[in-house]
């Protein structure tokens, strides 16, 4: 009996040594998606484990940084956004995977897509999709409201908002996710860039106090207290919390990810499946079509790991055709193959995808700092104190130019 | 066998006490620990010529001195109703246990849809009773935000002073009351010359760690506005974890904790010794 135990000992160790365990820590965006990737992938390498832990975006940043700080090697894999790569790079968080990447994929990844997971000449990871804040509107109700098409303008958008209001069919004609949070930089970004404004001049002294940057702010303030066409409630709503109005019908207009449209079409969660569709997002100066931002993330081996082989096959699977075919149509992500946006499947199967492919041809990014996360807190704190009528927007702006040059050693 | 249990006493209580202090001292980064230069008070100065700072100071007054008011004003009217005698006595001593047991980040959650400008029952009930004409935008605005989370915070809390005061009540003997009401005095006046005082150890030891609490006061705001709109709920202990983890400058994180920590120490003080005087003798 008991040399059947000690086989048995040996046996079930020799298991456990012979499999890899990864920890992979992602926003819970595409967690549906990935658990299910997940599945795949360990039918596919059955000596590897996956752990999965799933984090809201706003608390992503904060839970990766201060469990790194203590153990280097608590995640194999992590979830970047683009505005961390340069900070995470600078703190040695990443480990450099340009002697893994096949020609194929230098060759074929979108290089708007790459570029998120590059800083200082070096490659940190994959990008997992390609996201923009898309324009979705619901058709339904501008058809009960007489309204052919969606607006192209700001001005329009402003119009058509008040006709539906005015009809009773929405309470407001959109909301918005402009909470003390890193998506109201989004919106912002997305508003700034289609009133022709920008961040930076060419040499480097802020300028988004001005011209369009000032114009995007105003509108912000317009919107909710003169034109009354967003609703209040956008100011503590953030990119997630927004999608209950719009799911439920509430209102006609929103501006979110990529991954809102299979909520929107997801009967569970939502009374409007295949009433919401995408169009480009409207525009404020004559000039320029249409304006959004990106908001890309990827996934990246961490320095510390101690699984990087494991790590990278992991990565690499998400990262494949088959994967991003199948993200795309079931999730409506955007792929990151150049390929794909040619894909009869893709086509057929998401009905929306040519719309929010148009899309990708008119994108600001936000700006690129090693210092990002404190730029985006002045900004945020001074946005909200336009929004919240305690200072107004152009001296909210003066203030948050003063001290982001102050930051940036100015 | 004194030694162990000083030795463990003075590692988990001093240790991270003296440690905190001294890296006050220092601009050490969250993420490179070994790389800290000494700059002396620097730290203490830039904190305390902070806007940003003081704005977090005047909200953390308002929140305590408004939230422990409230929570010690219906935790002693409670109480004295608790001690009387009534048929559902016991199951409402019980059931007042319930908020004060749930965690407070699920308070935090209940608060938030209760208070939501769409969907919220706040709004839901004032329209259907004729009270509002449009749904309101409880925590859209900064100040009245700030308040929304004190009724948040107080629902929960004032429940402490009344399980703290009702067992001290308990011990003051009836015929205090009996010789009181025989001399002529009515309710007011028994409240204030037996029970207070009768009551003021209890009630000192329950406001010291209530306005302590209240000061440190981080989880509601984190949960319900995470510091905005606009910083108007931004308290102090959330600007110790902005600047920690999210600024990373741990150096002068830890001279916030400094700050924080002899601030409270004052106030203890304060109300030890206004409210701690000679033994209180009643003669019946």
């Amino acid at each position: 009996m008991k040399k059947v135990l000690i086989l048995l000992f040996i046996i079930t160790s020799l298991m456990i040594f012979s499999t890899t365990t990864i920890r992979v820590i992602s926003s819970d965006d595409f967690a549906a998606f990935r658990q299910e990737a997940i599945k795949r992938f360990e039918e596919l390498y059955p000596d590897i484990k996956v752990e999965l832990l799933s984090v809201g975006y706003n608390q992503l940043y904060q839970k990766i940084i201060t469990t790194l700080a203590v153990d280097p090697s608590a995640f194999d894999v992590i979830d970047v956004d683009c505005i961390w790569t340069p900070e995470f790079a600078t703190l040695g968080l990443l480990e450099p995977v340009d002697n893994r990447l096949t020609e194929d994929m230098k060759n074929n990844i979108l290089e708007s897509a790459m570029n998120i997971m590059r800083y200082n000449g070096k490659t940190y990871g994959l990008p997992m999709f390609n996201d923009v804040l898309f324009f979705y509107y619901n058709e339904d109700l501008l058809k009960k409201a007489g309204i052919r098409r969606p607006p192209a303008t700001w001005d329009e958008f402003v119009a058509f908002s008040k006709i539906l209001q005015d009809k009773g069919l929405v309470k407001y004609g959109s909301v918005w996710g402009w909470a003390q949070a890193e998506g109201l930089i989004c919106y912002y970004t997305l508003l700034l860039g289609s009133f022709g404004g920008q961040y930076f001049d060419e040499n480097e002294n802020p300028v988004f106090n001005t011209g369009g940057g000032l114009k995007a702010l105003e509108w912000m303030v317009d919107s909710i207290y003169n034109y009354k066409v967003v609703d209040p409630s956008s100011i503590n709503s953030d990119d997630r919390a927004m999608l209950h109005a719009i799911a439920n019908g509430d209102a006609a207009f929103g501006f979110n990810w990529s991954f809102a449209w299979q909520i929107f079409n997801d009967p569970d969660q939502s009374s409007q499946v295949n009433k919401i569709k995408v169009a480009l997002v409207p525009t404020g100066v004559p000039g320029i079509v249409s304006n959004t931002s990106s908001g890309s993330m990827g996934l990246a081996i961490t320095k510390g790991s101690k699984n990087k082989e494991a790590a990278w096959k992991f990565i690499s699977f998400l990262a494949s055709r088959e994967e991003q075919r199948r993200q795309s149509i079931e999730y409506g992500a955007m792929p990151i193959w150049e390929d794909l946006y040619n894909d009869k499947e893709i086509l057929t199967h998401h009905p929306e995808f040519s719309e929010m492919v148009n899309q990708l041809y008119y994108v600001t990014d936000r700006p690129s700092l090693v210092k990002y996360q404190e730029f985006s807190r002045i900004l945020q704190i001074y946005i909200q104190k336009a929004l919240t009528r305690q200072m107004t927007p152009k001296e909210a702006l003066d203030k948050a130019a003063e001290e982001v040059n102050k930051l940036l050693g100015k | 066998m004194i030694i162990p249990a000083t030795v463990v006493l003075l590692l988990t209580l001093f240790y991270p006490i003296v440690n905190t202090i001294i890296i006050s001292f220092f601009d050490k980064k969250l993420f490179y620990p070994s790389f800290s230069t000494f700059v002396g008070l620097s730290n203490y100065k830039e904190i305390l010529s902070n806007e940003e700072f003081w704005s977090a100071f005047k909200i953390t007054i308002y929140f305590t001195i408004v939230s422990v008011f409230l929570e010690f004003v219906i935790g002693l009217f409670t109480a004295i109703l608790l001690n009387q005698n009534f048929k559902l006595r016991g199951f409402l001593r019980t059931l007042v246990i319930l908020p004060w047991a749930i965690p407070t980040v699920v308070n935090g959650v209940l608060w938030q849809w209760i208070f939501d400008s769409n969907y919220g029952s706040l709004n839901g009930l004032l329209y259907q009773l004729g009270l509002i004409h449009n749904y309101v935008n409880w925590l859209g605005k900064p100040f009245m935000a700030l308040n929304m989370v004190i009724i948040a915070d107080v629902w929960k809390n004032c429940w402490f002073f009344t399980i703290v005061l009702l067992g001290a009540l308990q011990t003051i003997p009836k015929n205090y009351y009996d010789a009181a009401k025989v001399d002529g005095a009515g309710f007011w006046n028994r409240l204030f010359n037996v029970t207070l005082p009768l009551l003021r150890p209890a009630i000192v030891v329950s406001l010291v760690l209530r306005t302590s609490e209240a000061f440190k006061v981080f989880d509601i705001i984190y949960i319900m506005t995470k510091g905005g709109p606009a910083n108007g709920t931004q308290v102090l202990s959330y600007y110790v974890y902005h600047t920690s983890f999210e600024a990373m400058q741990l150096g002068k994180g830890a001279a916030l904790s400094t700050i924080i920590a002899i601030i409270i120490l004052l106030i203890a003080l304060v109300y030890i010794k206004s409210l701690m005087r000679e033994e209180v003798e009643i003669n019946a």
